[in-house]
């Protein structure tokens, strides 16, 4: 301890690199963010200050407020949808499978599939006039369940979720297995002699030893889901209307495409500090249950 | 050395390694400089295809550089949608390359409000009687020209199918909404698609419909008067061509998942005879032309006359394109080579290129023999008069609250008075 409070300077050194390129790249637009979103600009002519009017125009546009219900939507579907999926899977997987292996692999396949191709495959399968899930459907006489899934507004959100579950089960399946392999056999041994049985000791042995993974898997999911935009920009394009539209992507339109950088550095501040509430939500929610257990 | 001093040293030579890279960027992306006596122009366009136009553009390049050994044209061909956002981006940056390709109105003002390219009025007198002044008004801003026009590209032309038009009793596109109405009920009758569309980018059903249909309506000082204040997008007159689209969606006009295709997808409809008519620009003219099965076939006509609109009932909308402009940094040596480039880039040889491959031009050129008779069709269509893009005509903010708005209406979820009222809050609230 002491060597370490003398010579501090070393410890600077070691860290300065890392720090000085993660305040350059990340701190600080952080910071410019701020500055910016209190202007009037357009990229090319000169900032003009309007203070908080931004903040206003925000507050009161629906579309952001679409936007936003879009994102906790997003979210909502990941966590309750791809969460319990994974788990499910990887509890099925850790079991001695034949062919445990290929369908591990299969699993975490749209993972590595770049998500363009995965956005323009299920395009084409949710179309509604000569798309997979239609035809299908008609051809086993449920013509009335057909809809246009990317078209209608009421469909689009959903069907883009569904394609977001699929993308990421693989991800979260993979985490949970190696959480899986890393409970000691000791305990299950232990349960054995005691005579519990195979739900048993899943619902009290393997959730149980998997809860902080399971927390981590939440909020890389929490904010993974906040950040979507490449999918549903290729999928619909926040389309219909603004029924997809979300956060990221409504900042991205009007700073890239409008060119009201001062409205979209608006737009990312306010990304940001609903992130952070999130996830901190998140945590708090998860940890009080594991203390409380 | 103490541990203080070294760790000074070491913290400053991080700093500069960073502020190093940066330097050495800057430097490559703003890109120019004479390498020894041969200048090096940077230049951005959007020929990433290998459409007829693009191959005559890129030819017209080495051709330049050939003539020119002293001059080299170092291109970045950037596909046109991430070409926009990029442009935008290096801009606010102020990092634009020496020669980029521009577009007319709302793209073009901010580069020169924010003085980012530089006028050409000195190499003006190379095209005259070749270029008329109504060509080169769209690059023209308050008095000043920026660019050269290679193309006009009218983006509202009713492509039909004439054997399928023929089959409902139809030999051409009606002359007024009401029959075309009756047209398209008697095409889904058949069991065919009336008219294919692909609006999941948006902007089709402003820059080929309502860039037509509203100017049927309002005449074509309407945008202007808006933007000056003078009118209002809540005119009756307005309203009524959005409740023309309104109605088109509504009475299945359209492929129903026309808002998830793209205006790629939506030509294999019309192609594979799927839908009998594409409302759609210029730009698809070339490609049809070349995978049609039978020319003879395809009709090329424009949207009806409404009914007690104010504008020319055979007016179609276009906009000029394919201008290049000039970096305002450009100075001494690399300036004269810029200018040069455009001089010889804009020649005869290249607009008679254009035609060949079914590209209208700007310039007053002979057609070639070789010009197929779609294009004569078109340019005649375009030689009766034409009106304002809408995107070309109003700002960028506005541009995509009607490209966003329109695709609302077409799926019910605003109405068109409604669709109107957002259109005049956002010019209100820019005045």
């Amino acid at each position: 301890m002491d060597t370490v409070s003398k010579n501090k300077w070393p410890i600077i050194i070691g860290v300065a690199p890392a720090l000085l390129i993660y305040l350059v790249f990340a701190i600080v637009p952080i910071l410019i963010s701020f500055y910016y979103s209190t202007m009037e600009w357009n990229g090319f002519t000169d900032m003009e200050f309007i203070g908080l009017a931004n903040f206003r125009e925000a507050l009161g546009d629906p579309i952001f407020w679409q936007s936003l219900k879009n994102n906790l939507f997003v979210v909502a579907a990941s966590v309750f949808g791809q969460v319990p999926v994974a788990l499910f899977f990887a509890l099925l997987l850790n079991r001695k499978l034949k062919g445990g292996k290929i369908f591990r692999t299969i699993g975490f396949m749209p993972v590595v599939i770049s998500t363009v191709i995965i956005s323009l495959v299920w395009g084409m399968m949710f179309n509604s006039r000569n798309g997979l899930f239609n035809q299908l459907l008609t051809s086993i006489g449920l013509e009335s369940w057909a809809q246009n899934w990317l078209g209608d507004p009421k469909w689009a959100m959903i069907s883009v979720c569904i394609t977001i579950i699929w993308q990421f089960v693989g991800l979260y399946l993979i985490i949970f297995l190696a959480a899986l392999q890393n409970i000691p056999e000791e305990l299950y041994e232990a349960a054995e002699i005691d005579g519990a049985s195979g739900l048993k000791k899943t619902l009290n042995i393997t959730l149980p030893m998997m809860k902080e993974t399971i927390i981590v898997a939440v909020i890389l999911c929490i904010s993974g889901s906040l950040r979507t935009f490449d999918l549903i920009y290729v999928m619909t394009a926040g389309g219909p209307g603004h029924s997809t539209e979300v956060l990221a992507m409504y900042m991205f339109d009007q700073t890239f495409s409008s060119t009201r950088f001062g409205y979209g550095s608006t737009l990312s501040i306010f990304i940001f500090f609903f992130s952070l509430g999130l996830v901190y939500l998140a945590t708090l929610i998860l940890r009080r249950k594991s203390v409380a257990d | 050395m103490n541990w203080k001093s070294r760790g000074m040293v070491a913290t400053a030579a991080s700093a500069m390694l960073i502020l190093g890279a940066c330097g050495g960027d800057t430097e490559s992306s703003g890109g120019s400089g004479s390498n020894g006596d041969q200048v090096e122009l940077t230049f951005w366009n959007i020929w990433t295809e290998s459409s007829p136009q693009n191959e005559a553009s890129k030819a017209a390049v080495e051709r330049f550089m050939e003539e020119n050994p002293d001059i080299n044209i170092v291109q970045e061909n950037i596909a046109h949608d991430q070409f926009k956002v990029k442009v935008k981006t290096q801009a606010a940056g102020r990092q634009l390359p020496d020669l980029v390709q521009v577009w007319p109105g709302a793209e073009l003002t901010p580069l020169v409000e924010g003085e980012l390219i530089q006028p050409i009025d000195d190499i003006l007198d190379t095209w005259d009687g070749m270029i008329s002044e109504s060509m080169f008004a769209d690059y023209n801003v308050d008095g000043t020209q920026y660019a050269v026009p290679a193309n006009v590209t009218p983006t509202s032309l009713v492509y039909y199918n004439k054997d399928m038009l023929a089959e409902a009793g139809y030999d051409q596109i009606p002359d007024t909404y009401d029959e075309f109405k009756q047209l398209i009920e008697d095409l889904k009758a058949q069991g065919d698609i009336p008219i294919t569309l692909g609006n999941k980018g948006q902007w089709l059903l402003q820059s080929s419909y309502i860039s037509t249909i509203g100017d049927r309506m309002t005449g074509s000082d309407f945008l202007n008067d808006v933007l000056a204040g003078d009118a209002k997008f809540t005119d009756d007159r307005f309203v009524k061509a959005v409740e023309v689209i309104q109605e088109m969606a509504e009475m299945e006009a359209f492929n129903n998942d026309f808002n998830t295709l793209d205006n790629i997808q939506h030509r294999e409809l019309f192609l594979s005879k799927e839908a009998a008519m594409m409302i759609d620009g210029a730009w698809s003219l070339g490609p049809i032309v070349e995978s049609i099965e039978d020319e003879g076939n395809l009709g090329i006509g424009v949207f009806p006359a409404l009914e007690g609109g104010d504008g020319n009932p055979e007016a179609v909308s276009a906009v000029t394109g394919t201008g290049i402009a000039i970096n305002s940094e450009l100075e001494g040596e690399e300036l004269e080579a810029a200018q040069k480039f455009l001089e010889s880039f804009y020649s005869e040889e290249y607009y008679t290129e254009l035609l060949e491959s079914d590209i209208l031009v700007a310039a007053d050129v002979e057609m070639p023999e070789g010009a197929s008779d779609s294009l004569k069709r078109v340019a005649e269509i375009v030689n009766t008069e034409t009106t304002p893009v809408y995107d070309a005509a109003v700002p960028v903010d506005l541009t995509d609250a009607i490209n966003s708005g329109l695709q609302e209406v077409s799926i019910g979820t605003l109405t068109p008075e409604q669709f109107a009222k957002n259109l005049q809050d956002i010019v209100d609230s820019g005045l």
